[in-house]
């Protein structure tokens, strides 16, 4: 899709307009910085652990040592430069669809890495599939808002989901932790918790636009049907009827609901979006829940 | 309820192949694997869990949604073949129909005793033009008017409409009826034809008890006989004579015959009217069937055309026939007739004719006679022969001298007469045979000559002769010389011969009987008549050797003229026969006759429209069930 289509000017002004209210939304806090949870060597008191060989003396917690006779060494919140990696899902079943939850899935990175970008934050855009398709190293400043433009129109379509292998490549490829921004469908047949546990376990902060299409609940094809699926070609012959169609709601609601839970009880942000709702609505229910920016 | 037979365009072995390849054609569809909707989904495991799940009776559901759908076509496909097979009841009438129409049109249809309509044959068009109606797509059908005639007004068609003028054009015929030609007609067109079905509408009023009997119709004719009428109540005028006297040509006689067909006494008026004036009534009493007759003498009226109408006066009594209630007749017209005697004195000869009130009698001595052209319509010669024209009317008493027309060849005495052509026109109402006569001239007669009366010996006593144009007649014999005036005779010879002069036949006009074709005589060389019905209407006649070919059936009188002549006739039904309105049954010996119109009104139920109707039924249930994807 062009730039001037999809990213133009009135695009621009809505990003703008968001970031505004965004800022609205967070007002009392710290403006832009946020601190990794990076333990460094910042000044910030941030947490204790047990010594190990080798650590920096300096920040043994003689104190304690002195109550309890065991070493324990103070961790300090290490400020550095927030970046935003933004997963996005470019498999084909984001495609389905008019529109599509692919181009939505842009439009969203695009207002989050504004934001990002206004934040001093650096945002950085890689699609995946199966794998990683490409990447946006991370950039910083307003100004990069255009190759993120650019970057996202250039995109194109993968094959199919594996949250697993793309991810495992990602955090193999980024060292720098930061927040995963992950926007996809997440119709991965092996599941999704594979590919968001590697990005947890990384010390990446997921955090999941979990994109939907409502026409897929309310589909009206009935009768012997051939179901193909758009990523793996797999064939099902099936006998469509109102009541598995009811079903199928029920199934997709339970796989909605699985995901939520997975990230709820992991503390990952999760919002659900289904594409039928303008995207700076999404955009504003992310600052309103108040995970993007604190 | 009967059985199915079908009379679809197809056989019906043709029928159940072609259902047997459309069926297999269907099954064969099913048998193949359907090709089913390809629908793209972008995440299949979600729908693997349900399919599991379903997977047990989706299968079962889809094979027996598939039987239901085969099923269903292969129902539809029967039904298909099951509308275009054309199914009927057994019960109905299904094939092709040869009806015939035979529709009485005589003059008993004209009775008034039903309902539904102005007379017998009103109802009849009636029942007819509901037949018509109703025929079927596959029936032929020929109507056939019959009256004393038999007049097929169209072959056997298949558009029963195009009959309807036809049949409103037929006209009540004054006439009798001739069952027997109709009845052999109908049977002989229907003979050969398949399903042949007669029926006849009539009152069969006058037939004879198995008159029919011997009638063949074919194995596959079917009769049927619908009978119009009800009563039998009539009373008729069966005979109407009017007739002049001979001597007294004002006056006139009439002779009357009623008949009353009511089965008690009834009492009537006979009402004669004279050029539509009514003259004279007579009330007349009658029993049950009786036929009263009588003559009426010493009628004086002016007029010539004269009705006798029979008016039914008991209150508890209805005439339904008016048909037969009126008789017509004609008086010939009074001319006087102009004639000269041509006699030194006979007061035999004379006294007769200046008798007659209708003889303008000239008394003009022998000496002083001569010719004028046009001025007398006879010319009697007592005893005088004179050199005559060319052109005259002469009756010769005695015919003697060198003009004499017939040459005398001496005296007979005492002849006696023998022969008599007493058909001769001078012979009428008279006898000569026991004339006397003292003596009488033997005359020699010419080849052009007709002898009226002879003595035993041959020598002509009366005799006639037509040259050119003159008339000539004469005795031979001087009248005073027997007692020929004397008697009766006479006279009425002398009037005889006036009136062969003048062509003079008319002392009785003759009434004419509707449904008969009359030979009306017509003085001149026109080569056509034309003729006025009592209604108005006008055709032309031919008029052949002398006389028009007229034939009528309605009663009254009739205008003929052909050139100058002009002439009137009246026409009467006086049929008793006819008269005998009483509605009969017709037989035909062993051949069934149907009385009503079950099964032959083409009343079918098209079961075939259902059939279609259901199949669409089927159909758009098939297609809601395709629709909401419930059997696909």
């Amino acid at each position: 899709m062009a730039r001037e289509e999809q990213f133009d000017e009135a695009f621009l002004k809505k990003l703008e307009y968001l970031y505004i209210v965004s800022q609205k939304i967070v007002s009392g806090r710290l403006r832009a910085e946020r601190k990794t949870k990076i333990v460094g060597s910042g000044i910030e008191f941030a947490d204790y652990r047990t010594y190990a060989h080798g650590d920096d003396l300096r920040n043994i917690d003689w104190k304690i040592f002195a109550r309890t006779e065991k070493l324990f060494l103070r961790l300090f919140e290490e400020e550095e430069d927030l970046y935003i990696y933004f997963l996005i899902d470019s498999s084909k079943s984001m495609t389905l669809g008019d529109p599509d939850k692919w181009s939505y899935a842009k439009r969203v990175a695009a207002a989050l890495g504004y934001i990002g970008l206004s934040n001093l934050d650096r945002v950085s855009i890689i699609p995946f599939s199966s794998q990683l398709d490409g990447r946006l190293p991370p950039s910083r400043g307003k100004a990069q808002i255009f190759k993120i433009f650019d970057f996202l129109s250039s995109l194109e379509p993968g094959e199919h989901t594996s949250l697993g292998d793309a991810f495992r490549t990602f955090v193999t490829q980024n060292k720098r932790r930061g927040i995963a921004v992950v926007i996809s469908d997440f119709y991965d047949p092996r599941g999704f918790e594979e590919g968001l546990n590697f990005l947890r376990y990384h010390k990446f902060e997921p955090m999941v636009v979990h994109l939907a299409d409502e026409r897929e609940l309310d589909a009206n094809f009935r009768g012997d049907l051939q179901l193909v699926d758009c990523e793996t070609g797999q064939i099902a012959d099936v006998t469509v009827t109102a009541a598995m169609m009811r079903q199928y709601r029920v199934a997709f609601e339970q796989f909605c609901e699985k995901l939520e839970d997975y990230c709820v009880k992991r503390q990952i942000l999760y919002f659900r979006a289904p594409i039928q709702i303008p995207f700076d609505e999404l955009i504003l229910r992310v600052f309103r829940a108040g995970g993007f920016l604190k | 309820m009967g059985g199915l037979q079908f009379t679809g365009f197809f056989q019906t072995t043709t029928l159940l192949t072609l259902a047997g390849i459309a069926a297999g054609a269907i099954t064969l569809l099913y048998i193949l694997k359907l090709r089913k909707r390809r629908i793209e989904v972008p995440f299949s495991p979600l729908w693997a869990e349900i399919l599991l799940e379903h997977k047990q009776q989706s299968d079962l559901w889809r094979r027996l949604r598939r039987l239901l759908s085969w099923l269903l076509h292969l129902l539809i496909a029967a039904l298909l073949a099951f509308a275009i097979a054309d199914p009927h009841m057994d019960s109905e009438v299904v094939e092709g129909r040869h009806i015939l129409l035979l529709v009485d049109s005589s003059a008993s249809m004209a009775a008034t005793d039903v309902s539904g309509g102005a007379d017998r044959l009103d109802v009849a068009k009636k029942q007819a033009r509901e037949i018509l109606e109703t025929m079927g797509p596959d029936d032929r059908v020929m109507l056939v008017n019959f009256n004393n005639q038999v007049q097929p007004l169209s072959p056997f068609v298949a558009e029963a409409s195009i009959l309807e003028q036809p049949l409103r054009d037929i006209k009540l015929a004054a006439t009798d009826t001739d069952f027997e030609q109709a009845i052999t007609f109908a049977a002989d067109s229907l003979r050969d034809e398949p399903n042949g079905e007669l029926v006849i509408i009539t009152d069969a009023a006058g037939i004879e008890p198995n008159a029919f009997a011997d009638v063949e119709f074919g194995e596959q004719t079917t009769v049927r006989q619908l009978k119009v009428g009800e009563s039998k109540g009539n009373i008729a005028v069966t005979a109407f004579n009017v007739r002049r006297y001979l001597a007294n040509k004002q006056d006139f006689e009439l002779f009357l015959k009623v008949q009353s067909y009511f089965d008690r006494p009834v009492s009537a008026e006979v009402q004669i009217h004279a050029d539509g004036r009514l003259v004279d009534t007579k009330p007349i009493s009658l029993e049950a069937g009786e036929v009263y007759q009588k003559f009426y003498p010493s009628q004086a009226v002016a007029g010539e055309r004269l009705e006798a109408r029979v008016k039914l006066t008991s209150a508890d009594a209805r005439d339904v026939f008016p048909l037969d209630d009126r008789a017509y007749a004609l008086l010939p017209e009074i001319e006087s007739a102009r004639v000269q005697v041509v006699t030194d004195g006979n007061l035999y000869l004379e006294g007769p004719l200046y008798l007659n009130p209708n003889l303008e009698v000239t008394k003009t001595p022998p000496g002083s006679w001569k010719y004028e052209e046009g001025k007398y319509d006879a010319v009697f010669f007592d005893r005088f022969t004179p050199q005559l024209p060319e052109r005259g009317n002469f009756f010769f008493i005695d015919p003697q001298g060198e003009y004499s027309p017939w040459e005398s060849r001496g005296e007979l005495t005492d002849p006696i007469i023998t022969q008599v052509r007493k058909t001769h026109r001078l012979m009428r109402w008279i006898t000569m045979k026991d004339v006397n006569i003292g003596a009488a001239r033997k005359l020699r007669m010419a080849k052009e000559d007709e002898v009226v009366a002879s003595s035993a010996l041959g020598a002509p006593i009366l005799f006639t002769r037509i040259d050119g144009e003159r008339r000539m007649a004469g005795l031979s014999f001087d009248v005073r010389n027997s007692d020929f005036p004397l008697r009766v005779a006479f006279p009425v010879m002398l009037l005889n011969v006036i009136d062969w002069f003048r062509a003079d036949d008319d002392s009785l006009v003759e009434s004419y009987k509707t449904g008969e074709t009359w030979s009306i005589p017509i003085e001149g060389d026109a080569r056509e008549a034309t003729v006025k019905t009592p209604a108005g209407e006008s055709y032309t006649v031919p008029v052949y050797e002398g006389s028009a070919v007229v034939y009528g059936v309605e009663t009254g009188f009739y205008e003929i003229s052909a050139g100058e002549v002009q002439l009137r006739v009246a026409a009467n039904l006086v049929d008793p026969t006819e008269s005998t309105i009483a509605p009969n049954n017709l037989e035909f010996g062993t051949t069934k006759v149907s009385r009503d119109t079950d099964s032959l009104v083409f009343d079918r139920t098209e079961i075939w429209i259902w059939v279609v109707l259901l199949v669409m039924l089927l159909l758009m249930l098939e297609w809601i069930t395709y629709n909401r994807r419930i059997t696909v």
